[in-house]
């Protein structure tokens, strides 16, 4: 038992330490971080914070973009998503094996080979720089997913509530408002917050994207602070920005815990 | 009010599942449609209900053709296995839902969800959950919502199946009157043959699709018409002696006697069913199973004769009976 | 009717996305379209695929992607195993102990590449602080074309072991408990029980981890370009970077796109041939089981 506790504690540490790290740089003066060992009369600061917030656009402008995309994705992914899910769950088994095939392999594929046609698209239809044109592109990748998760939780529905449902008359907008989604509420959640955290993460396409500076979402202003060269990276500042980005997804990881597992289980067992 | 099929049948894939299936129901009556998994009784409840499509064949409440017709607009109540309510729902918001779909207002919707709530003898739980409520309360709102739509028409798929013995014998009488007193024609489906008998003003006998035989409890049992049903009816089952001339006789547990001559027996094993005691016996027509008073102590060898009255025959090849003697 | 018109959207959005790209790579792979071409697209028959066969930086960059996808996945499998077995266990904390863990898992890949670039910088990063503080020599483990990409591994397997353990974690739940009571009664080892109950039963979920997290190694692209920009010396270059780079800073669209091509019919092949081992692994089982 000594041994296993141990083995989670390793585990722990592991995964946060080098968060916490990033946590120690961002309180950290520059001399500090370049000389860790000496004596120093300014050892702790909050100028990168300072820095980080001033700054213009304000950092929270990237969070709020973000989170907009993120909003926007996931809403337009269950919009289409359910119907289509809801429809592979009633269609012939042999059809239904056919489009799940699909949407596996889409699935596989490393969307970020994608990005060449995708800017091309965004170019002819002037998408670029529009956030929720971004949305489109999110959404489309996350079809795979939404309707994979989605369509095993419909065909998990036991069959009698559509029977009686159909017996007292209900139409198919009435079944999805007062039977599928009540019902299904749980599986729709995980899949939404699958859906919010990847367009969250999601780079190379907004990346390619997006260039104004006032619409930039969270990974790619972060790596824009970044900059081009490899030893002029202002790391006090950035590691203020990851500890503030980080904040938001910390906090939906710990409460919602339990739909991201179960949504990605599912996701595995459907598989 | 009658229901009235003409060779209803459905097909999937190549087969038919039901086939040909020609009855009618008239109000007062229960016809309770028994058989063993895979014989289509449900399928039939189905097609009627407009759940599925028929293939073939006519369905009519009364003069009016319903085959194709959706199923809410057939006039139908239907009663689940499993009941169907929604577990997020009230019994109050499960029951008013159909109402509502049907444009009905809400001070109407109210008096009417009451009276049915006093009929099923719910009224004091209308917020409950489902899932607060006993197997037995559930049938009843699944019952009450079946007798809110007001229909010319009752289905019942296995209603009892989800409740325990004891409860089950409980209701069944209850269940029965209620039915009874709504004046529908009611269609009953379960794979209970004690259920069955119990329920039903007439029996139909499904295998393989088909209706074997459509009767009174009483006759089907007393008086089967095929092979089938006297297998099927009947627990212990009927005894079936060596094929003569092409023909099986058949006779139930019940009815053979223990006596100084006949044929003779070897005791193989025997069970107590507490009211009674079964025998199964080596013989040479056969093992044989017979009942008899509990208290007897049988011996290794006996002599088992029985009426010849008591005994049914039946074509070895087709399984009809063979009225002859 | 109704139910293909529901499915429809969906479909119509992932034809966009996925068919779309498709059909115009394979049409510019044909094509030569670049800065020499004022971004016309001119007809050029095989050329692009021609120089893609003998393009001696894509097929370097073909084995580093290679490299860097059986390593992490490799490791990933089997960090990811040990962590699912020692979270099968009921145990106090245990959503925290998820949560935590999952975490490396939600955080956008860019954010922390620059993270793992500050702590692997040389020399003011911990890693190069802590061992000349012990005397040793700075290690500059990003500036060394031979050790920069096991750092990119280190960190992809930082992130993704979580996902590979929640997935084998659902595979050990889905095992009944009774198998493994009937093994231990017959008096076998725990590990004999692992070996005949738990890993044949856990087959199929690695062999879908691997294929899934294969196919994503195989696309890296955030990491590489954040963390590295596919160097020093083109050594972390993956092929999605190289495929980015050739569009975006060569603007060279024919070639870019015959890369892409190229690397998806390469993938593809890698991904059938594990599915194929899977099926072979499964029917094996199956005849074992069967006999």
């Amino acid at each position: 038992m000594k041994f296993k506790s141990s083995l989670i504690v390793l585990l722990l540490v592991w995964s946060i330490m080098p968060l916490l790290w990033q946590l120690y740089t961002s309180f950290s003066t520059d001399q500090a971080l370049v000389t860790p060992f000496a004596e120093l009369s300014e050892r702790w600061t909050l100028d990168h914070y300072r820095n980080v917030i001033s700054s213009d656009p304000p950092f929270f402008m990237y969070l709020a973009n973000s989170f907009f995309v993120g909003i926007i994705s996931t809403l337009l992914t269950l919009f289409v998503a359910l119907p289509a899910a809801y429809s592979i769950s009633k269609l012939s088994r042999k059809t239904s094996n056919y489009v799940r095939v699909i949407l596996v392999a889409c699935a596989l594929f490393p969307y970020v080979l994608l990005f060449l046609s995708l800017l091309e698209l965004a170019r002819t239809f002037s998408l670029g720089n529009n956030l929720i044109a971004l949305a489109l592109p999110y959404t489309a990748l996350s079809q795979p997913l939404a309707v994979l998760l989605l369509s095993s939780a419909f065909v998990s529905l036991p069959s009698e509530l559509d029977d009686a449902a159909r017996v007292e008359g209900l139409s198919l907008i009435k079944r999805f408002r007062w039977i599928y989604i009540p019902l299904l509420s749980p599986a729709i959640a995980s899949t939404a917050i699958l859906i919010f955290l990847f367009s969250w993460n999601e780079y190379p396409i907004a990346l390619t994207w997006i260039s104004d500076n006032s619409k930039l979402t969270l990974p790619v202003a972060m790596a824009r602070i970044a900059g081009s060269s490899i030893h002029s990276v202002p790391y006090g500042a950035y590691a203020a920005a990851t500890v503030l980005g980080a904040i938001p997804l910390i906090l939906l990881v710990i409460v919602f815990q339990k739909p991201i597992v179960s949504g990605l289980t599912s996701g595995a067992i459907k598989g | 009010m009658t229901l009235v099929l003409k060779s209803v049948g459905r097909k999937v894939g190549h087969n038919w599942i039901v086939k040909d299936l020609n009855f009618s129901v008239r109000q007062n009556e229960c016809l309770v449609v028994v058989g063993p998994s895979g014989c289509g009784k449900s399928s039939t409840l189905r097609l009627i209900a407009g759940l599925d499509r028929c293939d073939h064949g006519s369905i009519k409440i009364d003069d009016r053709d319903i085959t194709n017709l959706q199923p809410s607009e057939r006039a139908i109540g239907m009663v689940f296995q499993s009941y169907a309510l929604l577990p997020h729902l009230t019994v109050y918001e499960n029951l008013e839902l159909g109402l509502r779909v049907r444009g009905m207002r809400a001070e109407q919707r109210a008096r009417r969800i009451q009276n049915i709530l006093d009929i099923v003898q719910l009224s004091d739980r209308p917020n409950h959950l489902p899932s607060a409520l006993s197997g037995g309360q559930r049938q009843r709102v699944a019952l009450a919502r079946a007798l809110l739509r007001d229909p010319k028409v009752y289905l019942l798929d296995e209603p009892m199946s989800n409740l325990d013995a004891q409860l089950r014998e409980k209701i069944r009488p209850e269940l029965r009157s209620l039915i009874l007193s709504q004046e529908k024609p009611t269609l009953y489906v379960t794979h209970d043959q004690n259920e069955a008998l119990a329920m039903a003003t007439k029996i139909a006998i499904l295998n393989n699709g088909q209706i074997e035989q459509l009767d009174t409890p009483f006759n089907v049992y007393h008086n089967p018409q095929s092979l089938f049903v006297a297998q099927f009816l009947g627990r212990p089952q009927i005894n079936c002696l060596k094929v003569r001339n092409n023909t099986i006789d058949a006779v139930r547990p019940e009815n053979l006697t223990i006596s100084d001559s006949g044929l003779p027996c070897r005791l193989l094993a025997r069970e107590w069913l507490g009211n009674t005691q079964l025998l199964y016996l080596d013989s040479d027509e056969g093992e044989l199973r017979m009942t008899i008073d509990p208290s007897f102590v049988c011996p290794e060898r006996i002599f088992v004769q029985w009426d010849k009255s008591k005994v049914f025959h039946f074509d070895a090849k087709t399984g009809q009976r063979k009225s002859f003697h | 009717m109704i139910l293909i018109a529901l499915l429809l959207p969906s479909i119509i959005f992932l034809g966009i996305v996925f068919g779309f790209p498709l059909l115009s790579y394979l049409w510019l792979s044909l094509h030569a379209n670049s800065v020499l071409t004022s971004f016309r697209s001119i007809f050029n028959g095989w050329a692009n695929w021609n120089r893609f066969i003998h393009d001696y930086r894509y097929w370097q960059d073909f084995l580093q992607t290679i490299r860097f996808s059986v390593a992490s996945v490799g490791i990933e499998l089997l960090l990811g195993l040990i962590i699912a077995l020692i979270l099968h266990r009921p145990m106090k904390f245990r959503g925290w102990i998820r949560s935590s863990s999952l975490i490396p898992w939600a955080l956008p890949t860019t954010v922390m590449a620059l993270g793992w670039r500050w702590i692997f910088n040389s020399p003011f990063g911990p890693i190069d602080q802590f061992t000349t503080a012990l005397g040793a020599q700075s290690l500059n483990i990003l500036g060394n074309p031979s050790t920069a990409w096991i750092a990119t591994v280190y960190s992809d397997v930082w992130k993704t072991t979580p996902f590979v353990a929640l997935i084998l974690l659902a595979g050990l739940q889905s095992i009944p408990a009774d198998l493994y009571e009937a093994c231990r009664l017959e008096g076998a080892s725990a590990s004999s029980c692992f070996r005949r109950i738990t890993l044949p039963l856990l087959m199929p979920y690695i062999g879908l981890a691997a294929m899934f997290r294969l196919a994503q190694a195989f696309g890296v692209f955030d990491l590489i370009q954040v963390m590295t920009g596919g160097g020093p010396a083109s050594s972390t270059e993956s092929i999605a970077l190289y495929a980015y780079l050739n569009a975006l800073r060569f603007l060279d669209f024919g070639y870019g796109a015959t890369i892409i091509i190229g690397s998806f019919i390469l993938l593809s092949i890698l991904v059938a041939s594990c599915w194929f081992f899977v099926h072979l692994f499964n029917r094996k089982r199956s005849i074992m089981i069967t006999k």
